[in-house]
C-alpha cells in the first residue's frame, strides 16, 4: 500500500506551506507537492478603494518584499494618470528597489540559506539557524546582518520606515533621499562590496563541496523570463521581457510588460493557494518557467557594472547553455546583491538624485493599468481596473513565486526522489527537500509570520491516513 | 548612550501595539534612547551594541500586573525561523557579534485583545500607565 509524508511546515521559508511526498507499493517515492496552505485575498480586498491608495494597501502584502509591491502598484497607477514620471522620481524608485533586492537577498542567504551552506544539509536541525552561522563563522554572520541593515536602512531613508513603506505614489514617489541620507549612505558603500567579495569568496568553494545537491535538487531543464533592457542587460525596474530556454536560446524578446496577459497563462490546482503560471505558447504545464536571480542571470547579457560583470561572466562558464541547476540561485542571488551596491553607488552620485521634482500630478486618463518590476524573487505584475471614479473595478497581482511554482514542485519532486528514502527516514533526508524550496527564496507573505513560532511536523501515512511515522521539531 | 528603550509590537493588533503606548507616555530623559519595531530582527543587534543597557517592552497574553525581568544577554535558544526572535536571542547576537555586555531586561506588559484593530482595551491602558512607571525608575537606577 502506498504512503505520504508530510513535511508541515516547511521552515526558513516566508509564509506557510507544507509539502507531501508520495510512497509507492514498492517504498519507493513516486511524487512529489508543494502546497501553500495559506490564503490572503489581497485581490479583493482592494476592490472599490480608491487607486490612488493602492500603494499603500499593497505595501502590506509582504513584509519582507514591500518595495516590489509599492512599485509596481505605483507604475500601474502611473499608466491610470497617463503621466510621466519625473527623471528624480525614477532615481528615487529604482534606488529603493536596489536596496530591496539588497536586504531580501542578504536575508535569504545569511539568514535562511546559510546554515545549510556553512553547517551541512546534515547537521543538528537546531544548530541550522543564524547561531549555528555565528558559532561557525562570527565575521560571516556579522556581514550579513550588516548588509541587510544596510538595505533596511536605505529603505527607512527613503520610504520613512523599513518595513511597509508607503513613499511610492501614482506619479512618482513622496520625498527624496536628500543630502544626509545620501552621504551616509555613501559611508557604507566601502565595506558592503568587501562584504560581497567575502560571501562570493566562501560560497564558491562549497558549492564545489556540494556536487549531489547542485545536481539533484532542481536541475532541469526550464525556461528562464526577465525583464530586461533594450540592449539585453540586468534590468529591474522598467524595460522589456525576454524568455530564453534551457540550452540559452532566446524564444521570446522584446515583450511589453503591459501585455502579460497574451503570453502568460495563470492555472490553478485545487491542493494549492498559489496559481500555476506557465507560458501560453507552450501551454500547460509545459510551459512552465522560472524567475528571479537564476532566470535574471540567464536572461540577460551582462550586468553593466564592472564587479557583477566581472562574476556574470564566472556565472554563465557553469553550463553551456543556461544554468540550469536551481541551486545555483545562491550565487546568482549573491551577484545581484553585488550588481545592487555598484548601483546604489552610482545613484548617490548622480546629482538629480536630490532634485525635488519627484512627483506628476493629474486625474485619471485611463480605466485600465498595468505595473511591473523586478522583485527580489522574480517578476512582478499588478494589474488594476477601475470606474469612471477611480475605484477599484479589479485587480490582478502575479507574483514571482507564483511564477516558479511550478518549477518548486518538480524540485521537491527531484529532491525527494533522490534523496529521501521512506524506509529510513532521516532529518537530513527532509531538510534536503526543504532546501530545494529554500532556492528559490519562495515568499508566501511573511507579513503573517509575526505571531508564535511554527514547529516542523514530519508526518509518514499510508493511503488510508493512518500515522505510521511521525517526526517533530520545535 | 546609556539606556535604549526597545517597543516591540503590531499596532494593528490591538493590545498587541501597547508597548508603543508605553513609549509614548515615557518621559525623555538624558541618556535614554527611544525605538520602535513591529518585531525583533537580527539587523537591531548591532543598535543594541551602541547602549549600555537595553529593555525591551513586549506585550504579554497571560493575565497579571506588568513586570520586569532581567535576560541573560548570552542565553542561546535558536528556532527554525530566522525571523522570529526572542528579546534573549537578539541580545545573544548583540554580545556575540558588537561586543554588547551590558544588562537586558524585558518589561511584559498584559493586554487581553489582539484581534486586527487599532486601539487598546482599557486593561491594557492602565498596564502601560504602571509598565511606564515602572521602566522609568529602572532607566533612573541605571543611570
Amino acid at each position: 500500500m502506498g504512503e505520504r509524508i508530510v513535511i508541515h511546515p516547511v521552515t526558513r521559508i516566508e509564509g506557510h506551506a507544507k509539502i507531501s511526498i508520495n510512497v509507492d507499493d514498492a517504498g519507493e517515492v513516486s511524487s512529489a507537492q508543494f502546497h501553500v496552505t495559506e490564503f490572503r485575498g489581497f485581490e479583493k480586498l482592494c476592490e472599490g478603494r480608491p487607486f490612488y491608495e493602492m500603494p499603500g494597501l499593497m505595501s502590506r502584502v509582504c513584509g519582507i518584499c514591500p518595495v516590489s509591491h509599492v512599485l509596481a502598484s505605483s507604475k500601474a497607477g502611473d499608466r491610470l494618470l497617463g503621466v510621466e514620471v519625473p527623471s528624480a522620481a525614477v532615481k528615487q524608485r529604482r534606488l529603493v528597489n536596489y536596496a530591496q533586492l539588497l536586504q531580501s537577498h542578504a536575508l535569504s542567504f545569511f539568514h535562511l540559506s546559510a546554515p545549510d551552506l556553512l553547517l551541512g544539509m546534515d547537521s543538528a536541525p537546531e544548530k541550522r539557524n543564524i547561531f549555528g552561522v555565528l558559532e561557525r563563522d562570527p565575521d560571516f554572520a556579522r556581514r550579513g546582518i550588516r548588509l541587510r541593515q544596510f538595505g533596511q536602512r536605505i529603505i527607512e531613508l527613503a520610504g520613512g520606515k523599513r518595513i511597509h513603506p508607503a513613499w511610492g505614489v501614482p506619479g512618482g514617489v513622496l520625498h527624496s533621499i536628500g543630502a544626509a541620507g545620501r552621504d551616509e549612505i555613501l559611508t557604507w558603500i566601502p565595506e558592503a562590496l568587501e562584504s560581497m567579495d567575502v560571501a562570493i569568496s566562501r560560497l564558491k568553494p562549497l558549492l564545489d563541496s556540494l556536487p549531489q545537491e547542485i545536481e539533484n535538487m532542481g536541475n532541469f531543464p526550464t525556461l528562464f523570463l526577465a525583464t530586461v533592457t533594450p540592449e539585453g542587460d540586468l534590468e529591474y525596474y522598467d524595460g522589456v521581457i525576454r524568455i530564453v530556454d534551457a540550452e540559452g536560446n532566446t524564444v521570446a524578446d522584446g515583450l511589453d510588460p503591459m501585455r502579460y496577459a497574451t503570453f502568460l497563462g495563470e492555472a490553478s490546482e485545487e491542493w494549492s493557494y498559489v496559481k500555476f503560471p506557465y507560458y501560453k505558447p507552450l501551454g500547460y504545464p509545459g510551459g512552465k518557467y522560472r524567475v528571479g536571480p537564476l532566470a535574471r542571470l540567464n536572461v540577460a547579457r551582462s550586468a553593466g557594472t564592472p564587479r557583477a560583470d566581472r562574476e556574470m561572466r564566472e556565472f554563465k562558464q557553469r553550463s553551456q547553455g543556461a544554468v540550469c541547476q536551481s541551486f545555483h540561485y545562491h550565487l546568482a542571488r549573491l551577484i545581484e546583491m553585488l550588481h545592487s551596491i555598484e548601483r546604489i553607488q552610482e545613484l548617490m552620485e548622480d546629482p538629480e538624485i536630490l532634485s525635488e521634482h519627484i512627483r506628476a500630478k493629474a486625474m485619471l486618463n485611463r480605466l485600465e493599468g498595468i505595473g511591473s518590476c523586478e522583485a527580489p524573487r522574480g517578476t512582478l505584475f499588478h494589474h488594476y481596473h477601475v470606474d469612471s471614479d477611480g475605484l477599484m473595478k479589479k485587480a490582478n497581482l502575479l507574483i514571482a513565486t507564483a511564477q516558479n511554482n511550478l518549477a518548486m514542485n518538480m524540485a521537491v519532486e527531484q529532491t525527494a526522489r533522490r534523496f529521501v528514502t521512506p524506509r529510513s527516514i532521516e532529518e537530513g533526508m527532509l531538510n534536503r527537500v526543504e532546501a530545494a524550496i529554500r532556492c528559490f527564496d519562495p515568499c508566501l507573505s511573511c507579513s503573517t509570520h509575526a505571531i508564535g513560532q511554527m514547529p516542523l511536523i514530519i508526518e509518514l501515512r499510508n493511503h488510508a491516513g493512518d500515522l505510521l511515522h511521525r517526526l517533530e521539531r520545535s | 548612550m546609556r539606556t535604549l528603550c526597545i517597543a516591540v509590537g503590531n499596532l494593528l493588533r490591538g493590545d498587541d501595539g501597547v508597548a508603543h503606548r508605553v513609549l509614548d507616555l515615557l518621559e525623555p530623559a538624558a541618556g535614554v534612547a527611544f525605538l520602535r519595531a513591529q518585531q525583533l530582527l537580527p539587523e537591531l543587534s548591532e543598535e543594541i551594541a551602541r547602549a549600555r543597557n537595553v529593555i525591551f517592552i513586549d506585550a504579554d497574553a497571560a493575565a497579571g500586573p506588568p513586570h520586569i525581568e532581567q535576560i541573560a544577554p548570552r542565553e542561546l535558544r535558536g528556532s527554525p525561523l530566522s525571523h522570529s526572535m526572542s528579546p534573549a536571542e537578539v541580545v545573544c547576537l548583540a554580545a556575540r557579534l558588537f561586543g554588547f555586555d551590558g544588562a537586558a531586561f524585558v518589561c511584559h506588559v498584559p493586554g487581553i485583545d489582539f484581534d486586527p484593530g487599532q486601539g487598546l482595551s482599557a486593561e491594557a491602558e492602565a498596564n502601560a500607565q504602571r509598565a511606564t512607571q515602572m521602566i522609568g525608575g529602572l532607566c533612573t537606577n541605571l543611570r
